[in-house]
């Protein structure tokens, strides 16, 4: 997909934004060395089925509490606590669908009310790349960069699969 | 071969039908003896390199087993909206995304009925038949699981050890040189040590100081935690044998994948995705021995050539007619009729499509089917889906798909009543159960339940989120039960009147059902998974349904009840039957060489041939049996 550059303040923002919406560390989502560009592309790809004011409105929404803990960040803008999510925070999820699965889900606004319709693997990277594997302690399934017999031994602990847990351990 | 104008200039030793696990053997033991070899193959070529059918995988929203490979549509949409109509397509095969789907969207024809019917002797009918397979180079056995199970030695003697169904034609001695065989061709890892325990079991054997070609693959975690847990465990038996009680253990199960180098292919990583394909060619697939038939010089295929009839003059088998297929510029189907000769034939097609090719020669008056067998005694592992949570991390996802299983009540006498079953254990959490880890990560994330895990409709984000999947990822873990089939004529493959596919052939009508044989076999599976989620203080989520559909909503097609409780029926996708192999021609339609007893230059050979299914997974004996046709076609030629 061949979209405009989009300015690297925003991307950051978008990936910050996404850290504290998926409970991950940044650095996972947006890692110094990007090759993938995983952020750029999942920005283009939500606001080509959303609309760019309603990433600009969900940005600034992020913007107005950056500075709160990660997951007062989260609760706020997915609506944790309402029985009817906005739109914005319907948005908010399927970017957290599309962080975790690698799949865009449509908001349940743009479905008939239904949440989880399904559109499409964004791309094979995003497939390979999905944070749910991580907070299994697993991998991709048919993607395994692991080697031989790894699979008799417990895994690493869940912060090491980069998930911002609290205390940074445990399993 | 031909001359373009659908004559034949050149002749074969041999011609055969199909470039699977059963073809591509054949073709190599008759390469490397010097027979001069025609493979026509309906689907595709062999891709140089994997990468293309990984990427479909990545890219398709359902990772079902034919995901990979070529001629899905479905990646975009709402995914099994878009599925091509078989109408269209030169050589359509049956799929995971129509199971249940009206023809337009199905190869197999089906004459299913949500809320099968039960007739007057107990049986389930009209239930749909939910196992699949390609038509590509290589053919089903690209998305093979690996195990590599023999059969033990009452499977092959059930009519004269328990009263019920067919002996096989073959015994346990010679079936045991051939499996030997085909565990070297496959690089089968395993040791016979780790199975000895089946031997006072179920009888399992084998030849004095055996060794399978590699070491064992390691046990997963999910398989070290149920063995612990099962420990001293066993079951009563039933009936009779109220005093006998089964022992339940785990054993590693022998794996067609490389625990170290073998044949120029790497050892496994893990992937945890045999099905639908490795990404590393780890596990031996078909494509592997093809390479090897290539390489003898002998052996020549023809891809895109679909069989449309074995025309048989005097008694002999004396060409094959096939239609030789492309699609132009504009990506429209055009074909070509051909002609080919070769002193011998080997249909190797797979049991639906073996029989659907016998049933269309000869102008749809059928070939080699005196017995009136052909299509008949359709079988398939029914599958019975069992999963739960532990109560402590097991860590699927992780690992080859299954390294392990109880084997241990695969025989015993309640045979005579009810069908026996092996248990696999899943490495891949609930991912065939529920389609996770999709499906518990979009309830946590909108507040749906679709997995049973969010009765309370939470949404979450953030660490919460994270914690609360991990939570519950890390301790699913399934069973999955494959039950004995009861051989039934009435199960069985015709040729439908009604649809055909893009080349104008009658595509395969399924008529299917269970016996009560089978189904209280499904009871007391049932009843064992319970069981040992029990003893291991797991939680069970087992539900009669099968995903994507919700709990609760009406009976579909391969849901049916037993004495009053629901079930479900998987597919194991382990197709059988439909040319059953005996010794008496009048009930049987091919001999323990897979010789046809009617015409006497045709082989049709694969798990059609199984006149019985026991319980393990039908590969290995595929290609045992395989080993034994090529000896007997050898022979034949008078080598």
């Amino acid at each position: 997909m061949t979209t405009t550059p989009v300015p690297d303040n925003i991307l950051a923002d978008f990936a910050n934004m996404s850290a504290a919406l998926t409970g991950f560390q940044s650095s996972v989502l947006r890692p110094f060395l990007d090759p993938v560009n995983l952020s750029g592309l999942y920005y283009g790809f939500a606001v080509s089925q959303v609309s760019q004011q309603a990433m600009d409105a969900l940005l600034n929404a992020y913007r107005a509490i950056a500075t709160q803990p990660a997951q007062t960040i989260a609760d706020t803008l997915l609506e944790t606590a309402s029985p009817t999510p906005s739109n914005q925070a319907q948005i908010a999820q399927s970017i957290v669908a599309m962080w975790y699965l690698g799949s865009w889900y449509k908001p349940a606004y743009q479905n008939a009310g239904t949440p989880g319709a399904v559109v499409q693997v964004v791309s094979s990277e995003a497939y390979t790349n999905g944070l749910v594997w991580k907070a299994a302690q697993a991998h991709p399934m048919g993607y395994s960069p692991f080697t031989f017999g790894y699979w008799s031994q417990p895994p690493a602990s869940l912060a090491t699969f980069g998930v911002n847990v609290p205390d940074g351990g445990g399993q | 071969m031909s001359n373009g104008n659908g004559s034949t200039t050149a002749q074969y030793d041999v011609v055969i039908i199909g470039a699977g696990v059963s073809g591509n053997l054949i073709a190599k033991q008759l390469g490397l003896a010097g027979k001069k070899v025609l493979i026509l193959e309906a689907g595709p070529t062999v891709p140089d390199s994997r990468e293309q059918y990984m990427e479909n995988f990545y890219l398709a929203l359902a990772k079902t087993p034919e995901s990979p490979y070529p001629s899905l549509a479905g990646r975009t949409g709402p995914g099994v909206g878009s599925l091509p109509d078989p109408a269209a397509l030169p050589a359509p095969r049956a799929t995971v995304l129509a199971i249940g789907r009206p023809p337009q969207q199905s190869h197999l024809i089906q004459s299913q009925t949500a809320g099968a019917p039960v007739n007057a002797k107990g049986e389930v009918r009209q239930l749909q038949f939910s196992s699949t397979y390609e038509r590509i180079g290589g053919g089903t056995a690209w998305h093979w699981l690996g195990t590599s199970l023999r059969l033990v030695p009452h499977d092959l003697t059930m009519q004269s050890t328990y009263g019920v169904f067919q002996d096989w034609p073959i015994s346990y001695d010679e079936m045991e040189t051939l499996w030997g065989l085909a565990e070297s061709e496959i690089g089968v890892a395993a040791s016979v040590a780790q199975q000895e325990p089946l031997q006072a079991a179920i009888g399992l054997r084998y030849p004095p100081g055996y060794q399978y070609p590699m070491n064992p693959i390691p046990s997963s975690v999910v398989d070290q935690t149920i063995s612990s847990a099962v420990s001293g465990m066993s079951v009563p038996g039933e009936g009779s044998e109220g005093g006998k009680e089964y022992s339940v253990f785990v054993t590693s199960t022998p794996a067609g994948r490389n625990s170290e180098p073998y044949q120029n292919r790497r050892v496994c990583a893990g992937n945890t995705n045999c099905i639908p394909i490795c990404p590393i060619q780890a596990k031996w697939d078909p494509t592997v021995t093809l390479g090897s038939a290539l390489d003898t010089g002998n052996v020549t295929v023809s891809y895109q050539s679909v069989a449309v009839n074995i025309a048989v003059e005097g008694g002999n088998a004396t060409r094959v007619d096939y239609l030789q297929w492309s699609r132009d510029a504009n990506g429209d189907l055009t074909s070509k009729p051909m002609s080919v000769t070769g002193t011998i034939y080997v249909l190797a097609a797979h049991a639906i499509e073996n029989a659907k090719l016998l049933l269309l020669s000869n102008n749809q008056q059928g070939i080699a089917n005196s017995s009136d067998q052909v299509g008949r005694n359709l079988m398939d592992h029914v599958l019975y889906l069992a999963w739960a949570l532990a109560d402590q991390p097991v860590w699927g996802y992780r690992g080859p798909l299954a390294t392990s299983g109880i084997e241990s009540l695969r025989d015993g006498e309640f045979r005579s009543n009810r069908a026996a079953f092996r248990m696999e254990i899943g490495n891949e959490g609930w991912n065939f159960s529920t389609g996770d880890p999709y499906t518990t990560t979009m309830d946590f994330i909108t507040g749906t339940n679709n997995s049973q895990l969010n009765p309370q409709g939470q949404r979450l984000g953030g660490v919460k989120l994270a914690e609360q999947l991990n939570s519950f990822l890390t301790r699913q873990f399934r069973f999955g039960l494959l039950l004995e089939q009861s051989p039934q004529a009435e199960n069985r493959v015709t040729l439908d009147p009604t649809y055909t596919d893009g080349l104008n052939i009658p595509r395969p009508h399924i008529e299917y059902g269970l016996d009560e044989y089978t189904m209280e076999g499904f009871r007391v599976a049932a009843d064992t998974c319970s069981a040992v989620f029990k003893q291991m203080g797991a939680t069970e989520f087992t539900q009669p349904t099968v995903h994507p559909y919700p709990p609760g909503r009406n009976p579909g097609p391969g849901d049916f009840s037993y004495q009053g409780k629901e079930y479900h029926m998987y597919g194991a996708g382990h197709i059988m039957g439909t040319h059953r192999m005996g010794t008496d021609s009048a009930c049987s339609v091919v001999d323990a060489s897979q010789r046809s007893h009617d015409v006497p230059n045709l082989w049709i050979v694969g798990s059609g041939s199984f006149p019985t299914v026991a319980t393990a997974n039908p590969t290995l004996t595929i290609m045992a049996l395989a080993f034994k046709s090529a000896q007997s076609i050898l022979a034949a030629l008078g080598s």
